[in-house]
């Protein structure tokens, strides 16, 4: 094994230059720009399924269990329903549990956290205590057992994943929202004589956003996962309404006959969830370059 | 805003994994999406690649007595009582420890077991039994006259909390004694289907000794080929041979005890666990190979592999006649024929359940070919027309049918929990189908209470699937008869109130002129066909499979393994 | 050293909270569901209970009581480690627990053991390195992004039903152990690896790596004696989250693969609105969770002295 060169590796600077780089260039690289065009794909699928031209429900049972060819570029599934429409139609509800549960968890986590960091001695010991106690809990238990409680669905899948996420986003705001809240700025502000409600809108609030909106676009991908899994278990999205992990589930009991029924959407779910990661990132990057320049 | 911004990285003290150390995205975010095809690439040419065979076992000669066969059920049981609990399960596992009076050799033939013989009198109330003498319990009382009375009069006492036993022999009023070896039984009314009731497992014969115990100390005594040993509750039943056995039923391969030791059943719910016990050797037997693992099965030496057709009612859908659109009896036939249910089960099944087009499944006694004629079927464009005929003339943004406003819309409540033979992947087809009609069909996914209180007795549904096996014409009675809604017990889900109906099933049971009674069986399949309250979908079919050591199993009327003469070969 | 005290009782002060928040969430479920749990209890539909069942089952249960007297008696019940009779299983769910905790119990600690080796080993042979970094970094953001169903059923796909090499399903053996531990590994291997390569390259980059170079170790030694245990530590912090995804993992996976486990058992009893056992389940784990977690907290306490003034 060769030792490295003379001049030891400094990886930590090797890192720090690396991560310079793009603050000084057009961010936009080669992966990012796939993952972003993968994104507006997925989304446009979830806004407009019906341009495919094909029906996610129509049932052809001669034609059933087909590989991928011909009219069917993705093949057909136990009823002979185009897999690719499926795939498209299932977009919606797939990112609808995913986006849609980190939007409502970064609201909640928002007023949550804010409440914690300026509510008070009591008001603010008991938000966050709530939230250690939620975070006491593996997130899936956490999910198990909301829909233990709501029963199965899609609504029911975002609200399932939104009580397990929110916690943290609390936490993060919170954290953020006590530096904000000490910092002279502010301080100042508040000696000057602002209005408290105009010191939280004005001055707290904004500062407490971007990060907020980097981490949820982090979170994106791990949100699509809970989501999907939900539905794998049988406990999101009801059939027939397509949606990925319930088209996974569907697809083990056809192993045997026609594994190719299980690539697909396992495919849309882990490209959608790396997008959304390396999407997230650069954002994240963009913003943390901003502040450091 | 600067002093803000910097802290804006300091992040949360917990880790947040996901983010770390992917801060060098020049490439890989590119490799990354490769590697995925890459990755999906390799199972691929792995995949082309075929599988090899286990070895093929040679058979042996004659049978051989000794050793353990265990099978793996789905399923559990509640009560170890068969006059109590009325689950296949508890069915299966006490056909090997009781014996019945007489035994069903076809779908309308009897044969002597217990009962060497039998004479009914002319107005078909009193029916005399000679007893087979000689036949002692497990627990070594002599099986005389008293057993019968004591059985019988176990199952129709409340005490016993019997809901389909004692449904079967509705009308027994008593049971008298006449000597050691003759009982007589008396019926209030003339009723047919009663040699067929005391044929099955939940009527078996049981030691009065036993009966005579308080409930708490309950243990099945019969003077069947197998005694009972022990219940794991949720694990398993053993059962250990009888080694005085001398009572086989008619029609059994031989006489004397049975040849294996011991006789297990595991209870396995999960489908694919089940077929692995069976493929990994965990287990001898099992019931119900899911269909998708059939070919394969088949296909593997070293398995036999049997399917018996279930006599009784079929996989049917029962409509609500009495709620909504399907009051009409034109929506219930255009809904009847929107579903191509042969293409639908032939797929879906693999050709192993036959797609049925009558309510009553065609190995029970009586069943009406001609019948189907009065049945709705596959036809889109009639369906569409009496949609038309019926007033859903408008169409809504989705292409489903409008009538005053309403769209015509069907609640069909999805009980997760009872889902098997994948019945929700039918279900998916039906409603695909039924769309294109015009009939939007709604499935709730609902959970047992919510599905019992809310929908089977709220009766809040429009159709509801449910299939009953049992081999006798009968059946029509329970599941059509108006009398015989779910909340009183029965399976006339469809909520069907017709008098007609009502007279022929109840004159059926009553008459004794065979020609009578399947006439009237006949009009009630044509009838029921006819108004469309149930639109046929399979026959379900009981998918057995053996490892190839295990030979000699027979299967009775009602489909269930017979294991006295099983034995175990090399 | 009284801050440590302070918070290890604050710790178990909040475990406590945890599980009987949990609890209380798991009995309102029970109150809230529309059926009539008397009627889950007796076995729902097949059984169809006469209402001389229902009422025995109501009287058994304390179904009739006030809720608040209910609460009371499932609280003092819970106090006891009594946590009652499952509805669909026949069996108390202590019962349950304990005959699906090998199953699982096997299944994660197996895949611990296996993501860790992936990860540590990735790490020793990629850090610092360029190129195998890059394909490194591919494969850990790969495996992080894809759910462990997926990787559970294109395993079985390509080895068990073509390649024949692991059976389909069955608790029998090792060999069905093998595909699962995987499914469950590689996510959790991913972001180990990513965690320990940084860890490993801040190491590498410190004098003591440069003193013992000069000093003629191998670079083998230097990535195994020295840079390794500097990058246990944000390893050890992991460890935790870790335990986590592997609970979380081990519910998808058990059902992929058909195996009998506190996963499997869980999700059923989610389903089939089984109270007791979501109850149970989630409680224990919530313990289990907080345990690990305490116990982790402390260690690294322990190890580094650094983080022994931090007290927060």
């Amino acid at each position: 094994m060769s030792a490295p060169a003379a001049v030891p590796y400094d990886p930590v600077r090797a890192a720090e230059a690396r991560a310079r780089a793009p603050r000084r260039r057009w961010p936009f690289r080669p992966g990012v720009l796939l993952a972003a065009a993968f994104l507006m794909l997925v989304c446009a699928a979830a806004a407009f399924p019906g341009l495919l031209g094909h029906a996610p429900d129509q049932v052809d049972p001669a034609a059933a269990l087909r590989g991928p060819g011909g009219a069917h570029p993705f093949g057909t599934d136990e009823l002979g329903r185009d897999v690719l429409a499926r795939i498209v139609y299932g977009a919606r509800p797939s990112l609808l549990v995913g986006a849609g549960s980190t939007l409502l968890a970064g609201l909640a986590g928002a007023v949550w956290g804010l409440a914690g960091a300026l509510g008070g001695r009591v008001v603010g010991e008991a938000a966050m205590r709530v939230a250690d106690v939620l975070l006491a809990f593996p997130a899936i238990l956490m999910a198990l057992l909301v829909v233990a409680v709501l029963g199965p669905g899609t609504r029911n899948a975002v609200l399932a994943i939104t009580v397990a996420l929110a916690p943290g986003f609390a936490r993060v705001v919170r954290v953020q929202a006590l530096v904000v809240r000490d910092s002279a700025y502010v301080r100042a502000a508040v000696n000057l004589g602002l209005s408290p409600a105009r010191v939280l809108v004005r001055h707290i609030v904004p500062n407490v956003v971007a990060p907020l909106l980097i981490l949820a676009t982090v979170n994106i991908g791990t949100a699509i996962i809970a989501g999907a899994s939900l539905s794998f278990l049988g406990l999101g999205p009801q059939p027939p309404d397509p949606e990925w992990g319930s088209m996974l589930a569907q697809a083990r009991d056809y192993l045997d006959v026609s594994w190719t029924l299980a690539l697909f959407p396992g495919a849309a779910i882990t490209l959608t969830v790396m997008s959304a990661t390396i999407a997230g990132r650069a954002l994240q990057a963009r913003y943390e370059g901003r502040g450091g320049g | 805003m600067s002093l803000s911004d910097e802290t804006v990285t300091t992040f949360d003290d917990r880790p947040a994994p996901r983010r770390r150390g992917l801060r060098s995205r020049r490439r890989f975010a590119v490799v990354a999406a490769l590697l995925v095809i890459a990755v999906v690439a390799a199972v691929l040419v792995v995949s082309a690649r075929g599988g090899d065979d286990r070895p093929a076992r040679a058979a042996g000669a004659g049978p051989v007595a000794g050793g353990t066969l265990t099978y793996a059920v789905a399923g559990t049981q509640v009560s170890l009582d068969p006059a109590v609990a009325a689950t296949a399960v508890t069915g299966l596992i006490d056909r090997n420890v009781f014996d019945s009076l007489i035994t069903q050799t076809g779908p309308d033939t009897f044969g002597p077991w217990l009962a060497s013989k039998w004479e009914v009198s002319a107005d078909g109330r009193t029916y005399t039994f000679t007893l087979r003498q000689g036949v002692t319990f497990h627990d070594g009382t002599p099986f005389t006259a008293d057993a019968v009375k004591a059985t019988l009069d176990h199952v129709v006492d409340p005490a016993t909390k019997s809901a389909y036993a004692a449904s079967l022999i509705a009308p027994y009023k008593e049971s008298r004694v006449v000597n050691d070896h003759v009982v007589e039984v008396t019926l209030a009314r003339p009723f047919t289907p009663f040699l067929q009731a005391l044929s099955v497992p939940y009527l078996g014969i049981q030691s009065p000794a036993a009966l005579a115990k308080p409930v708490a100390d309950y243990r099945p005594v019969g003077t069947g080929p197998f005694s009972f040993v022990s219940w794991e509750k949720d694990k398993r039943v053993t059962l250990r041979k009888n080694p005085g056995y001398a009572s086989p039923p008619a029609g059994a391969a031989h006489r004397g005890a049975p040849y294996l030791d011991d006789l297990v059943f595991e209870f396995v719910g999960e489908d694919a666990t089940r077929y692995g016990a069976l493929t990994s050797g965990q287990a001898q037997g099992i019931a119900g190979v899911p269909p998708v693992n059939a070919a394969r099965l088949k296909s593997l030496p070293g398995f036999s592999f049997a399917t018996q057709e279930t006599p009784g009612l079929n996989y049917n859908l029962y409509l609500n006649q009495t709620r909504g659109p399907l009051r009409d009896v034109r929506v219930r036939r255009a809904l009847s024929a929107s579903i191509n249910v042969d293409e639908l089960v032939k797929n879906i099944y693999f050709g192993l359940f036959p797609a049925a087009r009558n309510p009553l499944s065609r190995t029970t006694a009586d069943y009406d070919a001609a019948a189907e004629g009065d049945f709705a079927s596959y036809d889109p464009q009639e369906a569409k027309r009496l949609l038309d005929e019926a007033g859903w003339t408008k169409t809504d943004e989705n292409g489903y049918r409008v009538k005053d406003g309403k769209t015509l819309t069907l609640v069909w409540p999805y009980w997760a929990e009872g889902n098997k033979e994948q019945r929700d992947v039918l279900a998916q087809g039906v409603q695909a189908q039924a769309k294109l009609v015009g009939i939007k069909i709604e499935r709730p996914t609902v959970d047992t209470g919510a599905f019992v209180s809310k929908y089977l007795i709220g009766g809040a549904y429009d159709l509801v699937d449910v299939s009953f096996a049992r081999p006798t014409p009968d059946v029509l009675r329970f599941a059509f008869a108006s009398g015989n809604t779910y909340a009183k017990a029965g399976g006339n889900v469809a909520l069907v109130k017709s008098p007609e109906i009502d007279k022929w099933v109840e004159e059926a049971a009553e008459t004794l002129d065979p020609a009578t009674a399947a006439r009237d069986y006949s009009s009630v399949q044509r009838e029921v066909l006819r108004q469309a309250y149930v639109v046929p979908l399979y026959t379900p079919v009981q998918l057995t499979a053996f490892s190839a050591k295990v030979r000699g199993v027979a299967f009775d009327a009602q489909t269930y393994p017979v294991f006295y003469d099983a034995w175990l070969g090399a | 050293m009284p801050t440590l005290a302070r918070r290890l009782s604050r710790r178990l002060a909040l475990t406590l909270i945890a599980m009987w928040g949990a609890a209380t969430l798991a009995f309102a479920g029970m109150r809230l569901v529309p059926g009539d749990p008397a009627r889950v209890i007796a076995g729902g539909v097949q059984a169809n209970a006469t209402p001389q069942v229902l009422d025995a089952i109501r009287d058994q249960y304390g179904l009739r009581e006030p809720v608040l007297v209910q609460y009371g008696v499932f609280l003092g019940r819970l106090l006891r480690g009594d946590l009652g009779e499952s509805y669909q299983l026949n069996q108390s769910v202590s019962g349950v627990i304990l005959d699906q905790l090998g199953p699982t119990v096997a299944l994660a600690a197996g895949a611990s053991a296996l993501g860790f080796s992936l990860a540590v080993g990735a790490a020793l042979l990629t850090a610092g390195r360029p190129g195998p970094r890059v394909v490194s970094r591919a494969l850990e953001f790969g495996s992080i992004s894809t759910p462990n169903f997926w990787i559970g059923i294109l395993l079985l796909a390509a080895f068990s039903f073509r390649l024949h090499w692991f059976p389909v399903i069955g608790d029998g053996g090792l060999s069905a152990l093998v595909l699962p531990w995987v499914a469950l590994a590689l996510p959790i291997a991913g972001v180990l690896a990513q965690v320990t390569r940084e860890g490993l390259e801040r190491a590498l980059g410190q004098p003591f790596a440069l003193t013992a170079r000069a000093r003629g170790a191998t670079e083998h030694r230097v990535r195994l004696r020295h840079a390794l245990r500097h990058a246990a530590l944000p390893v050890l912090t992991l460890s935790g989250w870790a335990l986590g995804e592997l609970l979380a993992g081990a519910v998808v996976v058990e059902t992929v693969f058909a195996r009998q486990g506190l996963g499997h058992v869980v999700v059923a009893a989610v389903r089939g609105r089984d109270f007791p056992v979501v109850t149970g389940v989630v409680v224990l784990s919530a313990l289990t969770f907080s345990l690990v977690n305490t116990a982790l907290d402390l260690l690294y306490r322990l190890v580094d002295p650094r983080m022994r003034q931090a007290a927060l």
